[in-house]
């Protein structure tokens, strides 16, 4: 078995090296560049995202007639018991992709729908840099509850779509 | 092929690095990135999205190198800013809609071709066969076999357990062995079959 694994590390790590592009440096740089003329702009434009989704998410729940039946009939509760947060986040994408596909959404549905999806990706994206940050752990734990509360509205919003007549 | 992990930089270039001397950045970029690229082509097929990653990585090591607090060597860390990149890039949806380009035999073909590697490879058909993996057993297969990783690290940096890193891997090396056997009978050739 290990002389197996072995020969497998052997045979794979001999493989030729791939040349890295030409000019990579100069382009790292200027990739650098771009990221920073982005971010000065994307900050002021998520956190405007934030706010319109709060407040979408609020007008939401105010207005459906469905949100009492989602928090009690719907299997998202049934997702909160001891589960660590990974595994509730794991939990809720399998929900969300079981869900069928959207048909004709309502306008605010749509654009609560949106607005999340938006927040979810800028969350993904500060995940994907988490282990550079100093205290990375309690960041990621913080920002993975904050995935799972953006998802566990996603789905609540999906399924009371689904299951509401238009 | 030299790993990542077998790159040695000098001390005192990694502590001009991570006080953010632009030189010594980019004695860090030269000593790395050909072995950091070789992993990230293992890893994504995809050469342009390979170079992307590569790019954010060292743009990520330019942003953070001052947290990099010299707790395992600075070629490590920059590995596990690549490896993170590439495993949320295998997640993305944006992957899986490619993933059905991927699996069509011509276009790996076309992708494969597009680098020298192929043609300078000792076993080509071993090259081949580990492309016709799919992404996340190919990520477990180059993650063990040649980065060293554990089955434990391996299942941290998917969310998944160390058991499905152990099952992929054995999986994907009864997969490696059938493609070469396959290639071997094709070509009329002794089979390639490990022992």
């Amino acid at each position: 078995m290990h002389a197996d694994l072995n020969e497998w590390s052997a045979r794979l790590a001999a493989l030729p090296e791939f040349e890295p592009p030409v000019d990579g440096w100069q382009a790292v740089n200027a990739a650098r560049r771009r990221r920073e003329a982005g971010e000065s702009r994307r900050w002021p434009i998520a956190l405007a995202a934030a706010v319109l989704a709060a407040v979408a998410g609020l007008a939401w729940q105010l207005q459906s007639t469905q949100r009492v039946l989602v928090a009690t009939d719907s299997p998202v509760a049934a997702v909160f018991a001891d589960d660590s947060v990974r595994a509730q986040n794991a939990k809720l994408e399998a929900m969300l992709a079981a869900l069928p596909e959207a048909r004709v959404m309502r306008g605010s549905t749509a654009f609560t729908v949106s607005q999340l999806e938006d927040r979810l990706a800028f969350v993904d994206d500060r995940l994907s840099r988490i282990t550079l940050e100093p205290n990375a752990p309690e960041h990621a734990e913080r920002l993975w509850r904050e995935r799972v509360e953006l998802m566990n509205s996603l789905v609540q919003v999906r399924y009371a779509d689904v299951a509401s007549p238009l | 092929m030299s790993r990542i992990a077998d790159v040695l930089i000098p001390e005192s270039v990694a502590n001009a690095a991570r006080h953010g001397d632009a030189r010594a950045l980019e004695a860090v970029y030269l000593a790395t990135s050909a072995p950091l690229y070789t992993l990230l082509r293992r890893l994504v097929r995809r050469p342009a999205i390979a170079e992307e990653l590569l790019q954010e990585t060292f743009v990520d090591v330019l942003e953070h190198i001052g947290a990099f607090e010299g707790r395992c060597p600075l070629p490590a860390w920059i590995r596990s800013i690549a490896i993170n990149r590439a495993l949320m890039y295998l997640r993305s949806p944006w992957h899986r809609s490619l993933e059905w380009l991927d699996a069509d035999p011509g276009r790996l073909e076309e992708l494969r071709s597009a680098s020298p590697v192929a043609a300078r490879s000792s076993e080509p058909a071993l090259d081949r066969a580990l492309m016709r993996l799919p992404a996340l057993t190919r990520a477990v297969v180059w993650l063990h076999d040649v980065e060293g990783y554990t089955h434990a690290e391996i299942g941290t940096a998917l969310g998944r357990t160390p058991s499905y890193s152990k099952t992929q891997l054995a999986r994907a090396h009864a997969r490696l062995r059938d493609l070469l056997t396959d290639a071997g009978t094709l070509k009329g050739g002794a089979a390639c079959t490990p022992t």
